[in-house]
């Protein structure tokens, strides 16, 4: 049986071309629509990933860079009229050795007990490391060393934030240099996040 | 009706083929990978500081103060017993590394609480549990071992030999490390006095060292010596080290010995035929010898039947007001 060649509907013509656009016209619209939500999502999708990105990144580097300064930075290098040498505490025979670095002299004092010291000795040393829109607590051996007094603001921030981040390191140090008393070793952690 | 639906088919197929590009070339993937490879260096770089810390710091921070601990404890175990070390490294390594001497608690002896808890393989612990809670970390650390020696006449050098291995998750560190460290004797009690003067209360006698230097010795600043108890260092002298004293050890020690005058006043009875050089004095080394004796009778005002040998007389530049005992 020889098989009919299809019918294949012609459009041209004024007449025709007015029909198809007509009928057919609405699956074009609708596809267009809809190729556009698709690259609006994926636009959507993509630019968000990229926004929530930095958030954590600069959130770690906070902490990271707050425990690096704490833990790197010695007493006899830091000039700060409460924590450096000649300052506050070391005019009041708190602090007497200057090559304890600023995590260890926080360190001594909560071997000490001294933790209204060390919550100052931290809010000090802490200046301008942290930008403000960011809110950070230092803990020594499980301790919060700084903020000692915790607002209101404080605990809502740190309970609803997005990003916590940490940044531990162990710490020790000598007590007396003639008998070589030792404290710790503790660990220490730097707690940052946004507010 | 299946053609008339045709173009709506291609718009569901065009839709699939985004979906999927969206889901292959989402950023996500390559974010998350970076976070990965990002919390990885972050943990090594943490833990390799960890290993940094303990191999240039902690064990020698805890060596220096442990071996301080250590002397001290020989020294007044020296002090309760009333008698000499029989071996003085034995002692040392034993001591540092258990708490004890002879298998007996060493502050059980002495009476003092100065090794309780505070052995090597206390502070070992203690670095170990404290690495876990903050790091999440396993820490091994084998000691080869440790010793207590003299190479300048005022500090004792101690040396610590440790295996170390430090295992994490996602990486393991191994090293052998040799830690040395110095530390003053200053302030220490010298056990050659305190084991010789036991039935003597009042001779006290830490280590103090004498700021006179060698020319400038005179019958002031040995008067000077005698009322603070200082100890004195001359180069090649016949004086024992600090650690020979442990042992009654009198000899030449070649780099570090160290010697100090015998105050009369505090020896019962003060008048004894000796030259009052300690390791000289307690040693007998001029017992009843008389001939080589002489009395430094411008100290006799306040140090009565003072004496030294000849060639002490020479050294402390007292010739002038010495004359021969007999």
């Amino acid at each position: 049986m020889p098989i009919k060649p299809a019918k294949i509907k012609d459009f041209r013509g004024p007449e025709n071309l007015k029909n198809f656009l007509g009928k057919r016209g609405y699956f074009f619209i609708l596809d267009a629509v809809l190729a556009t939500l698709v690259i609006a999502i994926g636009a959507i999708l993509i630019s968000s990933s990229y926004i929530n990105i930095p958030k954590s990144t600069q959130v770690g580097l906070l902490s990271d860079g707050l425990m690096n300064f704490l833990s790197g930075t010695k007493i006899k290098d830091f000039n700060n009229q409460y924590a450096g040498i000649g300052g506050e505490l070391w005019n009041q025979g708190m602090i007497t050795d200057s090559e304890n670095t600023l995590l260890q002299q926080a360190g001594q004092f909560y071997a000490e007990n001294n933790l209204d010291v060390a919550d100052k000795f931290i809010e000090n040393a802490s200046i301008g490391i942290i930008p403000q829109q960011f809110r950070y607590e230092v803990w020594i051996d499980g301790v919060v060393i700084y903020p000692k007094i915790k607002t209101s603001e404080h605990l809502a921030s740190r309970n609803n934030t997005e990003i916590l981040l940490t940044s531990k390191k162990i710490t020790f140090g000598i007590m007396n240099k003639t008998t070589g008393e030792l404290w710790g070793p503790y660990k220490a952690e730097v707690f940052v996040w946004q507010k | 009706m299946i053609k008339k639906k045709k173009a709506i088919f291609f718009t569901f197929i065009a839709v699939a083929i985004m979906a999927i590009a969206i889901l292959i070339f989402t950023p996500q993937a390559d974010v998350s990978l970076e976070k990965d490879t990002q919390s990885i260096r972050a943990k090594i770089s943490a833990v390799n500081g960890y290993v940094d810390d303990l191999q240039s710091q902690y064990f020698e921070t805890v060596l220096r103060a442990l071996a301080y601990d250590s002397v001290l404890s020989l020294a007044l175990y020296e002090n309760s017993t009333g008698s000499f070390l029989g071996n003085f490294d034995s002692a040392f390594s034993e001591v540092i590394l258990t708490g004890k001497i002879n298998g007996i608690d060493i502050d059980s002896v002495t009476g003092k609480k100065i090794m309780s808890n505070n052995t090597l393989a206390d502070w070992n612990k203690r670095i170990s549990g404290t690495a876990k809670d903050a790091l999440n970390v396993n820490t091994t650390i084998i000691i080869n071992n440790v010793s207590a020696f003299q190479t300048t006449p005022w500090n004792i050098d101690a040396m610590l030999d440790v295996n170390l291995t430090v295992t994490s998750d996602v990486a393991e560190w191994r090293a052998r490390k040799t830690i040395r460290t110095a530390f003053s004797i200053e302030g220490l009690p010298d056990p050659y006095s305190l084991v010789n003067t036991k039935s003597t209360s009042s001779y006290a006698n830490t280590i103090k060292k004498s700021t006179v230097n060698f020319n400038q010795w005179n019958i002031g600043n040995v008067r000077e010596s005698l009322r603070n108890s200082t100890h004195i260092y001359w180069q090649d002298s016949n004086a024992p080290s600090f650690l020979m004293r442990f042992t009654n050890t009198i000899s030449s020690s070649g780099c570090c010995g160290i010697e100090s005058f015998v105050n009369p006043n505090k020896l019962t009875p003060s008048d004894q035929k000796e030259s009052y050089i300690d390791y000289l004095f307690w040693s007998h080394r001029f017992k009843d010898d008389c001939t080589q004796l002489y009395n430094v009778n411008g100290l006799w005002d306040e140090f009565s039947f003072f004496k030294l040998d000849f060639d002490d007389v020479a050294k402390y530049n007292l010739t002038q007001t010495a004359s021969k005992t007999c």
